[in-house]
């Protein structure tokens, strides 16, 4: 995982789809563990809820939907999802995979 | 006519429904101000002849409500029939907000599409072929911007004619079953790549919105858990010692003045009639309503802050920030803006509440929201303060403190109780665009609380404080009270068995229990009425007096030392607040058992912290416990003990739900 984030910081290739390459050949990597001011595909929701997972969806975070992560810090981060910019808590950024 | 307004959390819906209708409903710079629906007639200008009723509700992201305030929302278009639907549309992220305008237009309904905010595109360089837009959706659409009512009246004037119409939808959701979730999903994604498509068609950006600004950089330090929270301390520090300690006194002072000259006159004018008539009315009704007029500028001066702090975006922000710690305590980050609208006052905050999904925290943060003093409160700090401290400033800075330390405690109390068991809660909060504050919207905000804050006191407060002048007066026999007796009045003996329950906190007199009776009708009535039973008629007289070292003459009245009197303030700040925010409480609960939890907790509080003020304050500057300690430790031992019977029945109640549960939380634990 420490790896894969250097290669990602390395490269400073912010390109999605590049992006999403390097994601797919990991297992389940979280918003949580992505660098600040890329932008990636998101893979999969997976919050344990229904309504939670829709109500995302309506915000346009789904599943093959462009995610970029502004900042981070321990408790919380800040995204970009389509147009709006949304601060998301641990336990969410947490469900989001990437 | 009825035009629904219909459209995304904070997209500007109430700013253009106020624009439409000379309104001044609430508005604020994040998602979820507007909580319950709200009608009025459309101007003149606008209307024309004809009679329209606008129709502001509150912002849905879609259909399928997911907070008890979108659900409002869809409930409305859905079952209300109205005659249009006026969409506001985010220009700003037109391709979240299309989706919704998908829905809308499929309910048949003529839709009129006003793409809002289109002064912030025209700045940021982005562009959106209206003339398109509005050929792919099948809609008028118009290019407006509420808050400076650009396009309202071409908007407005096509959503009247359009009545009676039928709206063709450009994309209609396929037959499905809607309880089929995947059915239902694969629906949703279809219509949003409807949407996608038209954005595509019709938007070209000049900056990206995922490029990171200056503003992130601003929002990077603001949610910083360490320096995020010490600058919203220090932003509402601010606030408090400007409108309470230094530009609220200010204007006060001289509107003391003003109305001891008019208080002067009344009493010239009667110097004539009978002495009665005399006391009534000049100083019950002008002394009393006058002492709380009185602090009428320090309250304004308040709104004034607050809405420009609601108006910037900063909001949404604190919430962020605040969220890991009120996590902690059981409560979520959104529990922070009623927190801070209850500054103002608490039923705006108690309906706040709504925005916070889950149950538990909903009806914790309605519970515990009142702890924070509101503007009705402020004339009776600022009142204890000037007679008792000097007018010192930390008096009010340490009500507002205590106040949050005790939505804490009470949130872990709650917590406890409910035996909360570890839950997913999730926290997403839209972060807007920073804007400068409208001085003209916050003038606005500020008159219109002014303006109820007057009426309150010509009504409600004059009533009580008549009330308590007759009560006062006369005796059971409807005989004057004699001076010298004046414990025979009416007042005196229904205010006498609450105040021995009150001697364990310093203030066992039934003047003072009187007071803080007729606080529970409104707050600012704990001033009138103390105003009304000491017969101090130039009591709002405090603020001079303080200065000029003569405020004792107040203290030595009241009977109070500062110990006793600063457990006689908290008594009444954190005691449950007036009927009103207790009949709002009960219709957003939705609950006896959590109602009367609320108002038990709020009583036991207020009980409690005087109690510990004043015998400790009483040990630490006599040496000695004050009277009453043990009833008062007796009081305290009952209250625990209820405490600790409802803990176990609730908990015995979550258990028994909680194993009607177990297999889907053990399918939880397992994915």
């Amino acid at each position: 995982m420490i790896a894969q984030i250097t290669l990602n910081n390395g490269a400073k290739a912010s390109v999605p789809a590049a992006e999403a390459e390097a994601a797919k050949t990991e297992e389940k990597r979280t918003l949580m563990s992505a660098e600040p001011g890329n932008t990636y595909i998101i893979k999969e929701i997976n919050t344990d809820d229904d309504e939670m997972n829709s109500f995302l969806f309506r915000l346009g975070c789904y599943a093959g939907e462009p995610i970029t992560l502004i900042s981070k810090k321990k408790k919380n981060c800040i995204v970009v999802i389509k147009d709006g910019r949304y601060n998301l808590d641990q336990m969410l950024s947490e469900a989001i995979i990437i | 006519m009825r035009i629904a307004f219909a459209g995304n959390p904070n997209s500007g819906k109430t700013t253009m429904y106020n624009a439409l209708t000379g309104r001044n409903e609430k508005i604020g710079n994040w998602g979820g101000v507007t909580v319950g629906s709200k009608e009025f007639q459309l101007k003149k200008e606008y209307a024309g002849d004809k009679e329209v009723i606008a129709v502001d509700l509150p912002g849905a992201y879609s259909m399928s409500p997911f907070t008890p305030e979108e659900g409002i929302t869809s409930e409305y278009v859905r079952t209300a029939n109205p005659d249009t639907i006026v969409n506001i549309v985010d220009a700003t992220n037109l391709s979240r907000s299309l989706f919704f305008t998908t829905q809308l237009l499929e309910l048949g309904i003529p839709v009129v599409v006003a793409l809002n905010k289109t002064d912030i595109n025209e700045k940021e360089g982005t562009k959106i072929d209206a003339a398109k837009l509005s050929k792919r959706l099948n809609c008028p659409v118009f290019e407006t911007v509420s808050t400076e009512n650009k396009g309202l009246s071409e908007m407005i004037a096509k959503a009247i004619s359009l009545a009676g119409t039928a709206q063709e939808a450009p994309y209609m959701q396929a037959d499905i079953d809607l309880h089929d979730k995947n059915a239902v999903d694969a629906e949703d994604r279809k219509r949003y790549s409807f949407v996608n498509g038209i954005v595509a068609d019709v938007e070209t950006r000049k900056t990206l919105s995922a490029e990171t600004t200056s503003a992130d950089k601003l929002d990077g330090v603001l949610t910083n858990p360490i320096i995020g929270i010490l600058v919203f301390a220090v932003v509402m520090w601010g606030v408090f010692w400007v409108s309470q300690a230094w530009l609220g006194p200010l204007v006060a002072d001289w509107l003391v003045g003003w109305i001891e000259t008019f208080q002067e006159w009344v009493a010239g004018q009667l110097e004539n009639s009978p002495a009665i008539l005399s006391a009534l009315l000049a100083d019950g009704i002008v002394g009393g309503v006058g002492a709380v007029v009185g602090f009428l500028p320090l309250v304004m001066v308040m709104y004034f802050l607050i809405a420009l702090l609601e108006d910037c975006g900063y909001m949404a922000r604190v919430s962020a920030v605040m969220d890991p710690i009120f996590k902690r305590v059981g409560l979520s980050g959104k529990s922070v803006i009623p927190v801070v609208i209850g500054t103002g006052c608490g039923i705006p905050a108690i309906m706040a509440c709504r925005t916070i999904r889950d149950e538990r925290e909903r009806r914790a943060t309605t519970m515990l929201t009142t702890f924070i003093p509101c503007g009705a409160k402020i004339p009776v700090i600022a009142l204890f303060a000037g007679a008792f401290f000097n007018g010192a400033g930390w008096v009010s800075t340490i009500s507002y403190f205590l106040g949050l330390l005790l939505i804490f405690l009470g949130a872990l109390l709650i917590k406890g109780i409910t035996g909360y068991k570890y839950r997913k809660s999730f926290f997403i909060m839209e972060l807007p665009k920073w804007k400068a504050p409208s001085l003209k919207f916050a003038f606005k905000s500020m008159m219109e609380r002014a303006k109820a804050y007057i009426i309150k006191a010509a009504t409600i407060i004059l009533i009580c404080n008549t009330v308590v002048q007759v009560m006062q007066t006369f005796n059971w026999h409807f005989q004057v009270v004699e001076e010298g007796a004046e414990n025979t009045s009416i007042l005196a003996s229904i205010a006498t068995p609450f105040a021995v329950l009150l001697i364990p906190l310093g203030f066992g007199v039934w003047q003072l229990a009187a007071a803080a009776i007729t606080g529970f009708i409104a707050k600012e009535n704990v001033v009138g009425t103390l105003a009304v039973v000491f017969a101090l008629t130039s009591f709002i007289d405090t603020e001079e007096l303080a200065m000029t070292g003569g405020a004792n003459t107040v203290a030595a009245t009241m009977g109070l030392t500062s110990v006793t009197a600063l457990a006689y303030l908290f008594f009444n700040l954190y005691t449950p607040p007036c009927f009103a925010a207790i009949g709002a409480m009960n219709s957003e609960m939705k609950s006896r058992g959590w109602l009367w939890g609320a108002i038990g907790l709020q009583l036991g509080t207020g009980y409690t912290i005087a109690f510990l003020v004043n015998q400790f304050g009483t040990l630490f500057t006599e040496g000695h416990f004050a009277a009453g300690f043990i009833p008062g430790l007796i009081a305290e031992a009952v209250m625990v003990t209820a405490l600790v019977l409802i803990a176990r029945k609730v908990r015995a109640h979550f258990d028994e739900q909680y194993t009607l549960h177990k297999k889907t939380a053990a399918k939880g634990a397992a994915a």
